[in-house]
Parts: C-alpha cells; structure tokens; sequence
C-alpha cells in the first residue's frame, strides 16, 4: 500500500460512522480521567482493553490512542488552576502555571496550555507520518549510551533553572538523585534507603511525590495565606474578561511559534527513545525555554512560556513514543506497553508488518491523535471558564475539598495507604523548600532522571566498556554537554558579578 | 490579624510535629510487619495490616452463614450478584495483565459475580500475591501468579516474602510457561551447538538479578557449562529487544508466548527449548533434554533441567487465599475449569496468540509442591542464581 493510498484510506476510515464516535467518547474520558489526580494515561487505557476485544482493528486503535491523546491536558488544566497536576507529566507545568493563576490569569494560561498541547500533538502526528519509512532504523540509533548522555544533558538543565541560587539548586538536585535511588536497586539486588520497608522496595512512585511536593505544599501555604490568589489581583475576574483572557492564550501561543516548534521536536525525540518518557521531555523543554529566553528571571514566576514549552512538548512525545512502539514493539511508555496489548489483542501486528501492510492504520493513530486533542483543547476552553470561578474562593473552602482530592489521588495510583503517607511527607518537604527557597523543579529533575542515568550508565559500561563515550553520537552529546554547562557557568559569574553590582547600588 | 496568623502558623508546626512522629512510628511498625503479611498486631495503618483484620471479621462471619445453610447449592447462590476482586501483581498491559482480563469475564458468566481487576504491581510480583496470601478468605478474592518466581523467591527466603505457596487454594492453571532461548538473527549462532563450542564470551541480556530472565540464563549455562557472560539490569524485556537488535547482546532466555513476536518478524531465532516435547510451532528446535546428551556429563545436567522444568511446569496459577472453605474452592475449581473451556475463551485466546495451558486445581497444588521439593544441593543453586551470586 502506497504512502498517499494510505493517507486517504486512513482519513476516510477516521471519520466514518463506525469510528469518529470512538474517537470523541474516547478523548472526552481521557479528558475526564487526566483532570483527576493519581489517574493517568495508562489508567484510561486499561480501562478500555475489555472493550476491544468485540472491535474492528481501526475502532479499537481510535478508541485507545482518542483516551489517550487527552490526558496530557485534562493534567495541565488542573496542574494550572490547582497546583495539583492530574498526571504526572504535567509536573513541568506546575512552574508557571499556579503563578499566572494568582496573578489571575488562568484563562490565559489554560488557553496557551490547550492550543500548546494540539500543536505539540499535531506536530508528533507529522512527525510520526514522515518518520514511517525510516522508522525502524531511528530506534536502533539511540542504546544505552545515548540515553545516558541524553538524560545527562537533561540534568544539567538544573544549572538553567538554579540560577537565582545555583547552592541551594544544586543541593536540591542531589537530593532529588538520592530520592530516586531509593528501592531495590535490580543491577545489584541491594535495597538502597528502603529501612527494610517492603513499600520502599519498588522506589517511590513519582505520583504521589509530584503531588506532595507541589500540590499538598500549595494547599498548605494557601491554608496559611488565606487565598489563592496574590495580594493586589481582583477578587474575581468576570466571565467576559475570563473568555478574553483565553483567547490571548491561544494568540499568545501562536506568536510563539518558533518556541512550540523546538518544543514539539524535543518532545517527539525524547518520545522515540525508550525509557526517557514526558515527564523528561517537558523539563528539557522547560530547561529550554528559559534558556532562551530574554527574561529567563521570570520563570517561575508566571511566564507564559513556561507553560507553552512542557504542554507543548509533553503532547509531542505521543507521536515519538508511537514511531517507537509501532516499528519495534519497544514501548517508550508504560500507557504504550498498554496500546501494544491493546493491539495484540486487536490482530495488529507491530514491526514490519504494520509499517509494510498496515500503513492506513498508522494514520488512523495520526488523524486520532490530531482530532482527539482538538476535542480536547475545545472542551478545555469551554471547561475553563467556570472552573476558574473556583479559584477565587476563599482559602477555607478550597483547602478541605483540595485535600480530599489529593490524597485521594495518591491512593488511587496503587490503591495504596502508604501513599497517601508519601503525600504528605513531600507536602511538608514541599513547603518547607519553598519557604527556605530551594528549587522544588531541580530536585524533580534529579529524582525523574535519576534512575535512567543510573542505569543507563551501568548498562553501557557493560556494553561499551569504560570508553563507551567515544562512539560518534555519544561522543556529540558529550561534546553538547560540556558546551553547555562552560556557558552556563560563564553566564552564572557574569550573572552573579552584575547581581553584585545592584546589590551595591542598592546598598 | 496578625496574631491571628501567628496562631495558624503555630497549628501547622504542631500538626507537623504530630505527623512527623507518626510517619516515624508507622516506619517503625511496618519493618516488623512490612507488608502487613505477619500476625503481630502493629498499630501502623499500612494497608496489610488493615486487611488482616477484615481477614479475621470476614471469616468468622461467612463461616457463621455456612453452618446454617446447605453447603454445594450455598456456594453457587452465594457468589450470585457478588463482586469479586482478581489481583494481578503486575502493571496493566502486560501478559499477567492479559490474561486475567481475558479469563475474568468468563468466570463472572460461571459464578454470576462481577469481577473487579486490582493491580497490585510492586516487588517483582511479590506485593501482589502477599496480599493475595492476606486477603479475607471467603472466596471473593482471587488472584494470577507468577508461579516459578514466586516459588524460587520463597526457597531463596528472599525478604519480602509473606506467603506460602503450599498453602494457597489453587483454582488450576491458565498457561505453564514454555522457556526459550533466543538469538539475535544476525548472531554467528545458527545452532545450541554454536553456543556450545563458542570460543569466545557469549553475552546474554537480561532484566534484574534474580528475574527469570537472569535466572533461567545462569542455571542453563551451569547445565552446559557455557562460556557466557549475562548483562543485567535492564528496565523490561523489551529494552533487551533493542538491544539485541542493536547488536550490543547476543541473545535472552523469555518464554515462548513473550518471544514469539520477534521470531515471526525475523528478529531472532529460537536455538533450545524447554519443554520434553518440542513445542508443534517449533518443530525443528532441539529441546534441553535432546542437548544434555552432548555435554560431557549428561546426567549432572539433566538432574538440574528436571528440577528447572519443574519450576517452569508451575507456569501461571489462579489461587486463592489460604483456608477458603472447601464447598466454595471448589466450586471455583468448577467455574474456572469450564471457563478455561469456554469455545469463546479459546477463541479469544487464540485471537490474542496467547497460549493456554489448563490444568485442575488439585493438580497444580501437586504441581506446587513438586517444584519445592529439590535436592539441597540443587536448591543452593537456585537460590544463589536468584541472589546473584552464581
């Protein structure tokens, strides 16, 4: 079957009557199931196995990848308004989007988060339709050497996001890479930090940590500020400015283009790789937002950059982590390992016989992917308005029914008491690194990536012997890795003379 | 005002305080009774601890209604309208995963009930069947097993163990687990023979220490004395995949249903295979037993492959948790043999390329216990293969 054969069968099967249907109950639960916290991706997927075993191939396919191409953002919508992201990998999104909330702008942020994510998406979807004839030989390119070197790189994003205070950045890193050492390491067989805890055994799951760090700690500053929103900001904005606000998101995102762009390819290349997965992706998008940024000090603060980069970026690794599954039956995330049962189950087989037979049902994942976020990002704008209402409640009404939520979201990940412990742990931890301004981004990045260079570097070792670096591709990533850092470190001192230089002035 | 917020502050360093100290007790707690397996009354809320207490309220209360009623009409009514929850002790979307959610419907068209899948992920299949062993015994909670690992971890003592598989009430078997070994097509080992007489290292992948993958590979290459290094560590079996196609590894051990895939895609070749019988897809493939012979000592080797088969009979049991009374065993036995033979069942079974392999309950249990039965010295091999220290 020809590419364009293929192109025009795909799109005509999509939106016929036996499957457009799918597509929209599909991406409206996957919707529902990302805006509540502790369910994810992988969740609304295996809900839906049973269904498929009735199917026809290309409903069962547009049903699954409609669930799943929503998460992303019903996770970002309450990541924004919330502080508490839905899924893990909003946790990027937790930076920039609470702050614009209390600066009352949620409808901006939630606008740029919506149309961020369907251009990521549909970007990863483009990808995914050029990258079909040289697929199989992407995956092979990166081994556990690149993926060390790759992650690596990642890490030393750190140094971008811990500018104001590279000390207390870098310690928070640290401890992030120790947190993700925890459990029983499978090179050695050694329990690491696990205090002979059979919870522990398995390292901690990043749901409930992501959701103590930045949600439980937000709900416990916001219980002793009294109010969500920030000093000065109107106690409520109306319905009309709310629906403005939302549009300037959307333009706002599209002046932008260039920065979704690189986003969108960060993603779709982080999504290639098995092992690395959003949660990755969207802080090296992050990390290079504000990297290029002109006003990198505002990240954090409520840049709307700092929102568009990791949505963008996170709905991008879709069609990568695709390319992955589809040519190798390599899943690069645990909701792909889901979609490849999902596909046994369907008759469909992944590796050269789809990418050679199979290849209209290729863009049927493509044109659901592009449809089911679009579902998404209408629902999203429609959905945001009378949510945003709840963000201009008192602190005492938001903070019992939040909490509730939480905790409730940390135990349903592994039906779990023991979470909900973890919860609040980190949401102490949370609060007190905020108070005490340690970067809450720098440890996540160490404990997110801790494990993959762990590995990886063990495995490549292994594999390549001590030299394993000196192979071409590692050997560019090493080479990016030292330029990068040597620039960082320069900018740092220059930075921190010309902070000198104020601070006189100032005294 | 301000005094107001001085006080909120106060409130929340105490509430701190009070969970600090709690969370500490709790650690405290749970090293005695982590996994909430053991009896010892521990005042932590982990969940296992919660559960053995509903264990002891339930089984009091079902055998009450059991001494007032008739017992084999009783067990069919009493799963009527019933929820039942089916743990399986591994993430959504892989084989385990699978085949619970292929059977489930089939045993709610027997019993009547409505099962409700958990996930139980964690401790490489362990924290799964702990809380199957925990969970209340009145029938409505049954588990998928990962049955050879979870054996060799309960004869290598590993900690975290909180069950005893003798003990289980077993339903009967979905599948046994056929190993195979596999090479890399593109690897200079057409034949076992190849790998045999192999000068250099051969390098095999596998995922952690202890896994069946690692375990299979080190006591194989004991029985064949082969030159072989195994390369652990890595996060799933399909990360070896890749890395087999990249050509950095020779080769894995897996079972045949994981496997199947990237032979039929012309990945890899199968070189041995487990089973007495050569498996009717692979028929030109010679089995271990068919290979022992060529090894200088034949008989030290086939005293290792009879006790590795045995673990592999073992394959993937449906249990339940210890001292479920008699009359509703076995009448789960019942439902789950005619589920098992359910022409639907097949059918899906078939559609999905997912091999069955049924076998009665009280079957598995002898299956069970054969397995545990090993001579010492063979033991210490395997629970030195399962602590890596082989």
């Amino acid at each position: 079957m020809g590419i364009a054969e293929a192109l025009v069968s795909g799109f005509s099967q999509v939106i016929s009557p036996h499957v457009l249907p799918y597509i929209i109950i599909g991406a409206l639960f996957g919707f529902v199931i990302g805006v509540i916290p502790g369910l994810s991706g992988h969740f609304a997927m295996a809900m839906l196995i049973p269904f498929l075993y009735t199917m026809k191939p290309e409903t069962g396919i547009a049903f699954l990848i409609g669930a799943h191409s929503t998460v992303a953002q019903g996770g970002g919508l309450t990541a924004i308004l919330f502080s508490t992201p839905g899924t893990g990998q909003s946790a990027a999104t937790l930076m920039d989007g609470p702050p614009m909330t209390r600066k009352g702008l949620a409808g901006q942020a939630v606008g740029a988060a919506m149309t961020a994510c369907f251009i990521g998406a549909a970007f990863g979807a483009v990808a995914l339709a050029f990258m079909i004839p040289i697929l199989q030989k992407i995956v092979l390119v990166f081994g556990s050497a690149e993926v060390f070197m790759l992650s690596f790189l990642a890490l030393t994003f750190v140094s971008v996001m811990g500018r104001d205070d590279m000390t207390r950045s870098l310690i928070a890193a640290f401890i992030g890479l120790l947190l993700a050492m925890i459990g029983l390491d499978n090179v050695t067989n050694q329990e690491r930090f696990t205090f002979g805890s059979l919870h522990l055994m398995d390292g901690l799951d990043i749901v409930p940590v992501v959701l103590g760090l930045f949600a439980a700690s937000e709900v416990i500053d916001l219980w002793l500020r009294g109010r969500l929103l920030d000093k000065g900001v109107a106690a409520t904005t109306s319905f009309r400015k709310t629906q403005k606000q939302i549009f300037e998101g959307v333009l706002t995102t599209f002046k932008k283009w260039w920065l979704v762009l690189r986003c969108s390819v960060i993603g779709t290349v982080i999504g290639v790789i098995p092992g690395l997965g959003s949660v990755a992706a969207s802080f090296l998008a992050y990390g290079h937002a504000m990297q290029t940024s002109k006003s990198p000090e505002t990240f954090g603060k409520g840049n709307i950059e700092g929102i568009i980069a990791p949505e963008s970026a996170t709905d991008a690794v879709e069609g990568g982590a695709l390319a992955s599954t589809l040519a190798f039956g390599i899943p690069g995330s645990s909701s792909m390992a889901i979609l490849l049962g999902g596909l046994y189950i369907l008759g469909v087989e992944t590796g050269i016989p789809i990418i050679t037979q199979h290849v209209d049902l290729i863009f049927v994942m493509i044109f659901t992917l592009i449809i089911g976020t679009l579902i998404g990002t209408v629902v999203g704008m429609f959905v945001i308005n009378p949510m945003a209402r709840l963000t201009f409640l008192r602190g005492s009404l938001l903070v019992p029914p939040l909490l509730a939520v939480i905790l409730t979201g940390a135990y349903a990940v592994e039906r779990s008491w023991f979470d909900i412990g973890i919860v609040v742990f980190f949401g102490i931890f949370g609060y007190m690194l905020k108070e005490l301004n340690y970067s809450r981004a720098s440890l996540l990045i160490g404990f997110v990536l801790g494990h993959a260079v762990e590995k990886n570097l063990y495995l490549a070792v292994q594999l390549g012997g001590p030299a394993f670096f000196l192979k071409p591709l590692p050997l560019a990533f090493l080479i990016l890795i030292i330029l990068f850092v040597g620039y960082n470190i320069r900018s740092h001192m220059k930075y921190h003379k010309k902070g000198k230089g104020v601070m006189k002035v100032g005294n | 005002m301000n005094s107001y917020k001085q006080w909120r502050k106060t409130i929340f360093i105490l509430v701190t305080l009070i969970f600090t100290l709690s969370l500490i007790l709790t650690g405290c707690g749970s090293s005695q009774s982590s996994g909430g397996g053991s009896s010892s009354p521990s005042a932590s809320s982990s969940s296992g601890g919660d559960s053995k207490q509903t264990t002891t309220a339930d089984s009091t209360a079902s055998s009450s209604t059991a001494a007032s009623s008739a017992p084999k009409d009783d067990a069919a009514s009493f799963y009527k309208g019933k929820k039942m929850s089916f743990i399986v002790p591994y993430d959504p979307g892989g084989g385990y995963d699978e085949y619970a959610r292929m059977i489930a419907p089939f045993i709610e068209k027997y019993t009547g009930a409505k099962i409700e899948i958990n996930n139980m992920p964690g401790a490489g299949g362990m924290k799964g069947v702990n809380e199957l062993y925990v969970a209340p015994n009145d029938g409505l909670t049954i588990g998928i097993i990962n049955g050879s690992a979870m054996i060799t971890n309960q004869l290598a003592k590993i900690s975290g163990v909180k069950y005893d598989l003798g003990k289980l009430g077993y339903l009967g078997r979905m599948v046994s687990d056929p190993r195979v070994l596999v090479v890399s097509t593109k690897s200079p080992y057409k034949t076992f023979e190849d790998m045999m007489n192999s000068q250099t290292t051969i390098k095999l992948g596998a995922t952690g220490l202890g896994g069946s993958t690692y375990v299979d590979a080190v006591i194989m290459a004991k029985a064949f004395d082969l030159n072989q290094n195994v390369i652990h560590g890595f996060d799933s079996s399909s990360l070896v995949d890749q890395a087999i196609q990249r050509g950095e590894i020779s080769g894995m051990w897996g079972s045949w249903g994981s496997r199947q895939k990237a032979v039929k895609n012309g990945e890899v070749r199968v070189v041995l295979q487990s089973e007495k019988n050569r498996l009717p897809d692979i028929p030109d493939i010679p089995t271990v037993y068919e290979m022992a012979q060529k090894t200088k000592d034949p008989a030290a080797t086939l005293e290792i492959i009879k006790y590795w088969a045995a673990l592999n009979d073992v394959g993937r049991p449906v249990a339940a948790p210890p001292g479920v009374q008699p009359d509703r065993l076995k009448f789960l036995q019942d439902v789950f043999e005619k589920a098992m033979n359910d022409p639907d069942l097949l059918a899906v079974a078939k559609q999905g390329s997912r091999d069955l392999g049924y076998v009665s309950g009280a079957e598995m249990a002898q299956i069970a216990q054969d397995a545990t039965q090993m001579p010492p010295e063979i033991e210490q091999l395997f629970v030195k293969a399962i602590k890596g220290e082989l």
